[in-house]
């Protein structure tokens, strides 16, 4: 075996060649998860200032900021300085969402995992895959361009939240800054979509013998049901967003109320992607979840088709919930009781997730290794977080609650804290695979509580900022509001700082180079991955893995 | 390298091919699906009355009923140098009653401006049973400078709206219009000096029609 | 325990309110501000029932993964098990959560019914427009020359000028140069609308928002229960001064609200100052009985 890989070895391209033009899945999920780790550190760094500037009430830090940055004084460093915090929120969230989340879990761990656990040599298309990475790139780099760029007057890059709501990004900022963020999203929504048609083709075709879908573990599972995400909605959202941008540039009317268009249909095209997106970002951490908690308890997954097929389920429902982010747009009493009716359904698939995963522990034998306890912290955050948007599935409720910072609240439970600690769980229990080196176990887990510790002082409050009434996306606020604004500040202050420890943590690992060996998590790692040795061959799966 | 692989996947190409063809042809759908939503979204509402969209008929109900209810008229011109009006603040009408109300607007800008009302009735459900037969919304409407009309609209209300069940909390219907002026004509007011524009297009007053 | 804590919030804002007659966010707020009307006491209600399922929810997850934790560590039991199906639980952990879905959507259905159809018949109709970035309010009472005013954040220097120098009583952020005016016990249609950009009307101690759409009309109500003034802020991102554009109302008898509109109309200034120095006056007089 090993002769046979060195042989291998000599093909393989080397220095800038092998990274610019790969077509190696292994490599082009290493370059999504640089990538990921770069536009990471750059979104937390946008949200550690925001939280900078809320910990004061006042306006303290942004017009020094734009001032800095745009060469503004005076009066018109304060109004730029407002209109930078509105950019950065807006920034911070398509950055975490197009730039971190689903670069690192679709293209980081589902390139570099989906074709090794389901016994395929490659993708199947592996110059599209390159592609793919490669469109990302100058997408992000559009993005961050257009922070520089002028929006409104006096107000410099795209400003109107994630969610881009008509008239605030078409004649509210007419400046280029907003074309290049919507260029910018088309950019990002092509790689994904050439990403999804890549995925579904690879685990529909190039399965190994024996390996059938009922047969294949979760997380190609969740990578697959993403991948239909993906396919249906994002081309949704390219559509929207092509209509504003001719709306803003050639004349057309799809959304101006001035000119017989409706803003109102934007929101319902918006969510029909973005409710969707929500579950692209989470499904590949359930995925991973269920991976880790199955190999740390030494058990299989519990109820392995029920998992499955909640999956399926969250995924098909995401689908027909949408309008639950738009209940104080004016909606009729028989539309909202629609949509809390369709919303709440989506409970239950979820909760019997998070009961298998327990089920999955029970009568285990539990090891608490690192990625075990992202996972255990996943599991616990993402409930929280799964039973605040309970509450906020009821319209009569949600109406004390929308765009307060109840719902910044439950978002980040599931996605800052669920997401996320997804993400981390995958990277400590695949980090041996993928570089062979072992981590510093004490450096992770240091990484994992102050995270843990960090995350919750920053979003727990959030809940009793917004019941008190606090609206999101305010640079400023009433001073009542300034004693949990604070404490979430000072949380925000540590989570920076576990990213640190975080980043020392991988330095530390390359520069020890401690050997992992294949399979260091024993017996209870049955996927096909750690049948391979570590660092995995440049090409896998010579001879295909019989699959029992 | 690449050979090895090719060879490989050679098998399954055709497959792939098939594959990823089913899926970038959902792909191309979905996005003529989110163009598509534009007129259907528009039908939609025109059908159901979702959003408050009111209903068009040519002539009025069938039956009148002795309820009264209270239907009340709003209008809003934030960008449009017109004065826009409701000529009265509400009426009382029998359900199913065929009545006519005026809007009053005036030019007060010293060029032809033209005016465009998009519109909704709250509470929302009542929008599928709020029919109008003749409206100034049906059209723009252009007013040469300090001009000043009466713009009619002729509506009823369906009588089946007592039997609906989100009716039943029902105090009044507001019909509301929010005049604008098409954001072509302002570009075009800005390119020329107001009197001058005023005079070239003065012969122009002809309605134009719009969905 | 958390609805004794709330009443002793809302014991604490009756006694604040005879003094100071002013309810907006305070200190370490962690709940609904005190409801002033009927319909954001059911919100509230609503809110505190959803809790008793799912703290208790939440808290299973906890415990269970504890006791997993615990039980089934590799220390206490080395030999896992290998059961991966119990078609009992399965069944279970499906229809319980169904259980308490139902549970919750009953009432929430009754609550967001009872947001469509208020009880009684408006008794007055006022239009708030969303502007970059301020609020015009404008009166339909169907006279002829209708009352309108614009309402934007007060300038620290225009405080004096206003008689508005209390800053526990017009904070920071929230004080506007002119309120919204509205009589006690009354039922008050709001017809909300943008003229810019999309902006939201929202009040919190009265349980409503609405969004403030251009080119459409969107309706809400209030009935507010106690005299006061009463703070929100625009609630739908709307460019630079989106946190600049608070909402206050001002509820007051419907005498004080008679002759406040009666003079509004010609002296806007005049007859805020009238009003305000009128509720102070019966303020100490309030305060003097007790």
């Amino acid at each position: 075996m090993a002769a046979v890989q060195e042989v291998h070895d000599d093909h393989r391209p080397h220095g800038w060649v092998r990274w610019v033009y790969s077509t190696n899945h292994k490599d082009i999920g290493t370059l999504y998860l640089i990538f990921a780790i770069c536009a990471g550190c750059i979104g937390a760094f946008l949200s550690i200032m925001m939280r900078a500037e809320l910990m004061e009430p006042g306006i303290q830090i942004f017009p020094g900021l734009a001032s800095m940055v745009y060469g503004v004084h005076g009066d018109a460093a304060l109004d730029a300085g407002k209109s930078m915090y509105n950019m950065f929120t807006s920034v911070h969230a398509l950055i975490m969402i197009f730039f971190m989340i689903m670069p690192a879990m679709i293209g980081g761990f589902g390139n570099w995992m989906v074709p090794i656990m389901i016994g395929a040599p490659d993708m199947a298309f592996p110059r599209m895959n390159n592609i793919s990475f490669w469109l990302l790139v100058p997408a992000f780099l559009l993005l961050l361009l257009s922070m520089f760029m002028p929006s409104a007057a006096g107000a410099w890059g795209p400003g109107g939240g994630w969610t881009l709501y008509p008239p605030l990004s078409t004649s509210g900022q007419p400046g280029p800054a907003m074309d290049l963020a919507i260029l910018s999203i088309h950019l990002a929504g092509a790689s994904s979509i050439l990403g999804a048609i890549n995925f579904i083709t690879t685990i529909f075709n190039m399965r190994a013998p024996g390996m059938t879908l009922h047969k294949m573990p979760l997380f190609p599972w969740a990578v697959l049901v993403t991948a239909f995400l993906l396919l249906l909605s994002l081309p949704v959202l390219a559509g929207a967003i092509t209509m504003l941008l001719t709306d803003r540039n050639f004349g057309t009317s799809f959304f101006a109320p001035d000119n017989g268009g409706d803003p109102i249909l934007f929101q319902h095209l918006f969510w029909f992607f973005g409710h969707p997106e929500v579950y692209i970002l989470i499904l590949p951490g359930f995925g991973m979840i269920s991976q880790i908690v199955s190999t740390f308890s030494k058990k299989p997954v519990f109820g392995y088709l029920g998992m499955v097929y909640a999956m399926v389920a969250i995924g098909a429902v995401g689908f027909v919930v949408w309008a639950h982010h738009m209940y104080t747009t004016g909606i009729s009493l028989d539309t909202q009781r629609y949509f809390v009716f369709a919303t709440m359904v989506i409970a239950v698939p979820t909760g019997v997730k998070v009961f298998s995963w327990i089920a999955t522990m029970w009568g285990g034998s539990i090891e608490f290794r690192t990625p075990m306890l992202w996972a255990i912290g996943f599991i616990f955050l993402f409930t929280v977080g799964g039973v605040t948007g309970v509450q906020l599935a009821n319209a009569g409720l949600d109406r004390s609650m929308q765009d307060t910072y109840y719902v910044v609240a439950h978002f980040h439970y599931v996605l800052s804290l669920g997401a996320v600690f997804a993400i981390f769980a995958g990277w400590y229990y695949w980090f041996p695979k993928m570089t062979g080196y072992m981590y510093n176990s004490f450096i992770a887990r240091l990484h994992f509580w102050i995270t843990f510790i960090g995350v919750n002082i920053i979003f727990f409050p959030m809940h009793f900022l917004g019941l008190a009434g606090m609206p999101r996306r305010y640079i400023d606020y009433p001073d009542a509001f300034a004693g949990w604004n604070r404490i979430e500040s000072y949380g925000s202050y540590l989570a920076g700082f576990g990213v640190l420890v975080f980043l020392f943590g991988v330095f530390e690992a390359f520069a020890k180079k401690r050997v992992a060996g294949a399979n260091p998590w024993g017996p209870g790692a049955t996927t096909l991955e750690w049948q391979l040795p570590s660092p995995p061959p440049f090409h896998q799966w010579e001879q295909l893995p019989r699959i029992r | 390298m690449a050979g090895n692989l090719d060879r490989r996947a050679g098998k399954g190409t055709r497959l792939n091919m098939a594959v990823a063809g089913v899926c970038a042809a959902v792909c191309v759908g979905m996005v003529g699906l989110s163009y598509a939503a534009v007129p259907l979204y528009r039908v939609f509402c025109q059908v159901t009355g979702y959003g408050g969209t009111t209903q068009r008929a040519a002539e009025g109900a069938s039956r009148v009923l002795d309820r009264e209810l209270t239907v009340r008229f709003d209008a809003n011109a934030p960008k449009i140098p017109w004065s826009f009006e409701p000529a009265q603040s509400e009426t009382k009408a029998r359900i199913g009653e065929t009545r006519e109300i005026h809007y009053v607007a005036q030019n007060l800008s010293d060029h032809v401006v033209r005016g465009r009302a998009s519109f909704n009735v709250t509470p929302e459900f009542a929008g599928a049973y709020f029919y109008k037969i003749q409206c100034f919304c049906f059209n723009d409407t252009t007013l040469k400078p300090g001009e000043k009309i009466d713009m009619p609209v002729v509506f009823y209300v369906d009588p089946a709206i007592v039997d609906a069940e989100e009716a039943r909390g029902l105090q009044a219907v507001t019909l509301s219009y929010t005049m604008f002026q098409p954001p072509g004509d302002k570009l075009a007011d800005a390119g020329t000096k107001p009197l001058e524009a005023a005079d070239e297009i003065t012969g122009d007053t002809s309605i134009t029609r719009r969905d | 325990m958390i609805r004794n804590i709330l009443a002793l919030v809302g014991g604490a804002s009756a006694g604040f309110a005879v003094t100071s007659a002013m309810a907006a966010p305070r200190d370490w707020e962690w709940t609904f501000q005190p409801a002033a009307t009927d319909m954001m006491r059911q919100i509230t209600w609503f809110q505190d029932y959803t809790l008793w399922f799912i703290v208790p929810i939440t808290i299973l997850v906890m415990v269970l993964l504890g006791y997993c934790m615990f039980r089934f560590s590799a220390k206490r039991n080395p030999v896992p098990s290998q059961t991966t199906h119990n078609t009992l639980i399965e069944v279970i952990w499906t229809v319980l959560p169904v259980v308490v879905l139902i549970a919750i959507a009953i009432p929430s259905f009754q609550l967001l019914t009872a947001q469509y159809n208020p009880k009684d018949a408006p008794k007055l109709t006022v239009k708030a427009t969303g502007n970059q970035w301020n609020w015009d309010y404008e009166y339909e009472t169907g006279d002829k020359d209708k009352l309108s005013f614009n309402s934007s954040i007060l300038a620290d220097a225009d405080r004096a000028k206003l008689g508005k120098e209390n800053r526990d009583e017009y904070p920071r952020l929230l004080t506007v140069n002119h309120e919204m005016v509205v009589p006690v016990n009354a039922m008050v249609r709001v017809l909300v609308t943008g003229a810019d950009v999309i902006h939201s009307f929202a009040m919190p101690p009265f349980g409503i928002k609405v969004d403030a759409v251009p080119g459409r009309m969107n309706e809400t109500w209030f009935k507010a229960e106690k005299e006061g003034i009463f703070y929100g802020q625009c609630s739908e991102l709307c460019g630079k001064d989106h946190a600049f554009m608070p909402i206050a109302i001002r509820v007051v008898s419907q005498q004080q609200y008679d002759n406040w509109y009666k003079t509004a109309k010609n002296d806007l200034d005049g007859a805020n100052k009238a009003l305000m120095a009128e509720v102070d006056h019966n303020k100490t007089k309030v305060a003097a009985a007790n």
